[in-house]
């Protein structure tokens, strides 16, 4: 069992490695990310502990599913005690935040939630089919909202908690959080042969790309502008401007994704990402660079 | 007519092809045939220009992969695409838009759910329907029957006759001797990444003799079998 958490230690520094970052500096920016992402979200969010405790319990839960399961308990004898202390392992970042902030009740639900998932085998066999207004579009948007359509409500609710409260910023996170959801549709490179197919030059490819990307993150967060529009009409011009930069933010992203394909975006392109996002300016000169390079990219896979 | 010239594939400093020359017409069906690591599936990604190589691959219709539907031996699925979004994905790659797709789903597959729940065999059968669907010249089939149940098999073998009555150009792989007899016109057989036989429909069944005896040889006696 040793062996197995060891095995798992030095798979997590692979992965840093292969991303291109010291390994150390990895696990202090996920560190960081966490402590800072929880603290953002008790300090917008009315009973953000629910959420909080939800999103820890999602995130042992992605542990669980079927293969995986299967691969383990096929090979270790010890394998609840295994499972215990791996979810024990991955939640205790939440419990120690939950702590922290002195909400005790919380803490035994959601270890037991957590240790009642030692108990059982998510299947992704199951029949029932998750509808999207995606399906004749494939495939970013039908595969990713499906993955996460549990976001979308959360983030209407959130909509409408912002107005009830009459707090704007709570509906700019609402936005936020709709295209960052969208953006984790474009983090991982697809499989060759779905790029390969396409009867297009690279150019046709990126445009056909971006405009449906743009075109279908419109239609999951406008009704939350318009909202906020009606609601904070004097605020018009912000909330177009956020919505302005993430889409920005959204083409680069996918010009990131196809100028490093079909590898993974690596650090330097994250950080190109990053600097974006703090100064909106740089889109201006970091869309043409990530373009050029897309094109370079996609010249070899389509023979173009 | 697709034409393949002095290609070669190295991966690091192995060789995987070796000076491949070889010309596939239309109308006909073509048979690779090979031990495992031979180097077919490496010869079909570089006819489909998903591996760099040395040498020329061309076709009389110009840019090749856009006329080629090519059938890999493992499709890749998305782990939450239904089996109709796929067909849809790969007509849609090619400008075509796919209607009553129900209908022309002849293996009767659950289009509608998640195609990484599939079988073996009913993945291999939406892989291929919905490269025929995409309406392509030359096709490429790497294992089209491998996990396929009989009465698949039987459909897979009377769309192969089809395609050539149609006049398209058909290259396949398959490790079972009687599914490339029962469809080709000519059989190929690579060995250690070079081309080494070429054998016309007349000889089928003295080349299979021949591949018993040269593969199973005295092997199976060395186990000992009690």
């Amino acid at each position: 069992m040793k062996e197995y958490f060891l095995l798992q230690y030095r798979m997590t520094n692979r992965k840093f490695v292969a991303f291109g970052i010291p390994i150390v500096i990895g696990y202090l920016s996920i560190l960081c990310g966490f402590v800072w992402g929880s603290e953002y979200l008790f300090s917008k969010i009315d009973f953000a502990e629910y959420i909080y405790v939800l999103f820890g319990f999602y995130t042992v839960s992605k542990l669980n599913n079927k293969e995986r399961i299967d691969f383990l308990s096929s090979y270790f004898d010890k394998y609840y005690k295994l499972r215990v202390i791996e979810n024990c392992i991955v939640i205790s970042p939440f419990v120690l935040f939950l702590l922290y902030k002195g909400m005790f009740v919380l803490i035994p639900i959601m270890i037991m939630l957590v240790l009642l998932l030692t108990l059982v085998k998510l299947k992704n066999t199951f029949n029932y089919t998750i509808p999207t207004p995606f399906s004749s579009n494939p495939f970013e948007f039908p595969v990713g909202f499906r993955k996460t359509f549990y976001i979308f409500p959360i983030a209407y609710y959130i909509t409408y908690e912002a107005i009830m409260v009459g707090n704007l910023n709570l509906g700019l996170f609402a936005i936020v959080l709709i295209y960052a959801v969208i953006l984790s549709y474009y983090t991982y490179p697809e499989n060759e042969y779905y790029v390969w197919v396409y009867k297009l030059s690279a150019k046709e490819f990126l445009i056909k790309k971006i405009r449906r990307g743009i075109y279908y993150s419109l239609l999951l967060s406008i009704p939350v502008v318009l909202v906020l529009g009606i609601y904070f009409y004097e605020e018009i011009e912000l909330l177009l401007t956020i919505l302005f930069i993430s889409n920005c933010f959204l083409v680069t992203t996918i010009l990131a994704k196809y100028g490093a394909y079909p590898n993974k975006m690596d650090v330097s392109q994250g950080i190109l990402i990053a600097f974006g996002l703090l100064i909106p300016p740089i889109f201006i000169a970091i869309i043409p660079y990530f373009y050029f390079q897309s094109i370079k990219r996609l010249k070899n896979i389509l023979n173009d | 007519m697709i034409r393949i010239e002095n290609l070669f594939k190295k991966y690091g400093k192995k060789e995987a092809l070796i000076n491949i020359n070889i010309s596939f017409e239309k109308g006909k069906v073509y048979g690779i045939v090979g031990e495992n690591g031979s180097g077919k599936t490496t010869l079909f990604r570089c006819i489909a220009g998903l591996e760099k190589y040395k040498g020329a691959v061309s076709s009389d219709l110009g840019n090749l992969k856009n006329s080629l539907g090519l059938l890999l031996t493992e499709p890749y699925f998305f782990s939450k695409i239904t089996g109709k979004e796929y067909v849809q994905l790969l007509s849609n790659a090619r400008g075509l838009v796919i209607e009553d797709i129900e209908e022309k789903n002849i293996f009767d597959l659950p289009l509608n759910e998640y195609a990484s729940n599939y079988s073996t065999g009913m993945k291999k059968k939406l892989g291929l329907l919905a490269v025929l669907l995409q309406k392509n010249e030359y096709y490429i089939f790497d294992e089209p029957f491998n996990g396929v149940d009989i009465q698949s098999n039987i459909i897979v073998t009377e769309i192969i006759h089809r395609l050539k009555e149609l006049n398209k150009t058909v290259i396949m792989s398959s490790h079972v001797f009687s599914t490339l007899s029962d469809t080709c016109d000519e059989i190929y057989l690579l060995k250690k990444g070079e081309l080494v036989k070429r054998v016309l429909k007349k000889d089928f069944e003295e080349l299979e003799k021949e591949m018993k005896l040269v593969t199973i040889g005295n092997k199976i006696d060395k186990l000992k079998l009690e």
